[in-house]
């Protein structure tokens, strides 16, 4: 998957967690939970979606990685090569 | 048969844990040992027509657009759209202690605030430093009690006016007696006063199949008439359950939600066993002709009432206590649908033994059943005007009752007074969720079935 696919799948996501989210002033290297109004709840949906999607298992510890738009795609390209 | 999840109990939290879990994982167990799903909030029918139990109102409304109210953060959490369950918001609701002062709230906060103002000038400053507190406390941070009654008093140096806040507070969602967790309490007056009360328009049982409609479609079981006889395990660690008819289930993670004390007693661990008493109630049904106009009702939806000296939220040496208690109109909603019927509802703090010692003799037992919708209806009538000569129908629930089809021990509907918030009982895969885990009400119960799954279970598996 391409970086700008991984970015898409992300976005796309959200959007299905929340449809009011609004990508319009989203800053790629920014936190996106202090963006879009997310909480923890919400955000381990973005986890739960990806391993129903993808079949990738998050550990804990690695949810950090997810902060910002740009960190997901670095965390997940490795992870993402082949889909 | 071996399941990554099974749920104990198929009431509102062990509903919404297991829907939240199924829309990753639809592998999941939902167990309910009654014929029927919802628990406390379930149903019956009498005279050809549907009754709901528990529900008065709901409380935590919240407008679409606040997406961090608990309401819309459950909605999301569940993907179920507003629209899905019609809701009506109430009228306007009372705290009425007859003879010393009456205050009217509704969802909109500012009521409840020019009332205070105009009856309590005094305190009406004091009121908007406690809001202040209410607002930027944290509710979930465990930590021990702290008394509700003193921090009320120091704000409002007015014992009524503490009394009067308290009465619809602890009547809807406290299970100590006397005082409440300020925790509690900042989470039960937002939940009331701040946000507000609503209902669905369709009864309990829409609500009731539209969470098992959600939860099947993704896949997930559903196991009604199913006893759990015991929780298999090693030590800490849980290997899953034994049914009465002899079924043996295994699992890799169970969720509780059927109380701390009878879990366990499932697993043969007395480490749980408590000393502090459980709070019982009596509910009473009036069905009342639908023509019926309630001389002095004026179109409320609830009213909070108190006519002893002191409001005293605790056991009574008696097997009813009339003087304090919940009058609930349920047809005082906005906008709901054109309905047949109308009805009073009224709900009084009781206490469990008497009523069990009364059991010892049937017709005791019936009489004072009887006795206790009468003097309700006294009660009722005295702050509503007489309806008595409208009722068609009516029904009694006594702690018994409620013990009987819920499973709540000692009819305790807020279960036990010690609430374990994190959901920890101490073993490696089975969390306690529900009542005894401490949100109370029933968005409160069902975040509370999110809230662990999210917590221990999704994470991990």
């Amino acid at each position: 998957m391409t970086r700008d696919a991984i970015k898409d799948l992300i976005l796309e996501i959200i959007e299905d967690i929340d449809e009011d989210a609004d990508f319009d002033t989203l800053q790629a290297d920014k936190p996106l939970r202090d963006q879009l109004d997310l909480d923890s709840m919400d955000f381990l949906d973005i986890v739960m979606e990806l391993r129903k999607r993808h079949k990738l298992q998050i550990p804990e510890e690695d949810y950090p990685e997810l902060a910002t738009l740009d960190s997901c795609v670095n965390y997940l390209e490795p992870l993402l090569a082949d889909a | 048969m071996h399941v990554p999840l099974l749920i104990i109990g198929g009431g509102l939290s062990g509903l919404a844990a297991a829907l939240r879990f199924a829309r990753f994982i639809p592998d999941v167990l939902l167990l309910e040992q009654h014929s029927r799903i919802g628990g406390l909030n379930s149903y019956y029918y009498r005279n050809n027509r549907l009754f709901e139990t528990g529900l008065h109102a709901i409380t935590n409304y919240a407008a679409p657009k606040v997406k961090n109210a608990p309401l819309n953060r459950l909605l999301r959490q569940l993907k179920i759209k507003r629209k899905e369950l019609a809701l009506h918001q109430q009228n306007q609701s009372e705290i009425r202690f007859p003879d010393l002062e009456s205050l009217l709230f509704s969802n909109d906060f500012s009521l409840l605030d020019s009332e205070i103002e105009s009856k309590f000038p005094a305190s009406h400053q004091g009121f908007h430093k406690l809001l202040q507190v209410i607002e930027r406390y944290d509710p979930f941070k465990p930590l021990p009690f702290i008394s509700t009654k003193k921090i009320l008093q120091e704000h409002l140096q007015d014992t009524l006016l503490t009394d009067m806040l308290l009465c619809p507070l602890m009547y809807y969602g406290s299970s100590i007696e006397r005082d409440m967790d300020f925790g509690q309490f900042v989470i039960m007056f937002r939940a009331i006063f701040l946000e507000g009360m609503f209902r669905p328009g369709g009864t309990i049982k829409d609500l009731l199949d539209l969470l098992l409609k959600h939860y099947t479609d993704h896949g997930g079981k559903i196991k009604t008439k199913a006893t759990v006889k015991k929780i298999l395990h090693t030590g800490k660690k849980i290997h899953g359950v034994l049914l009465n008819d002899g079924t043996e289930i295994r699992c890799d993670y169970i969720l509780s939600t059927i109380g701390s004390e009878e879990t366990f007693t499932l697993l043969d661990n007395p480490s749980g066993l408590e000393t502090l008493p459980r709070l019982g109630f009596v509910e009473t049904i009036f069905e009342i002709e639908k023509s019926t106009e309630l001389k002095q009702g004026h179109g409320r939806t609830i009213i909070f009432y108190n006519t002893g000296d002191h409001f005293l939220y605790q056991q009574p040496d008696s097997f009813v206590d009339f003087n304090s208690g919940v009058i609930c109109m349920p047809q005082n909603f906005q906008d709901l649908p054109e309905s047949s019927f109308k009805e009073v509802r009224t709900t009084h703090l009781a206490n469990y033994n008497e009523w069990k010692e009364l059991l010892k003799d049937k017709d005791s037992y019936k009489s004072a059943k009887d006795d206790t919708a009468l003097t309700s209806l006294l009660v009722a009538e005295k702050i509503l005007g007489n309806f008595a000569q409208n009722i068609v129908y009516r029904d009694t629930f006594t702690p018994l009752t409620i013990e009987r089809f819920t499973a709540k021990k000692n009819g305790a509907i807020y279960g036990n007074p010690v609430k374990i918030k994190d959901g920890d009982i101490g073993y490696d895969n089975l969390y306690l969720a529900g009542t005894d885990q401490g949100f109370l009400g029933i968005i409160g119960s069902m975040l509370s079935g999110v809230s662990i799954v999210n917590q221990h279970i999704l994470p991990r598996l």
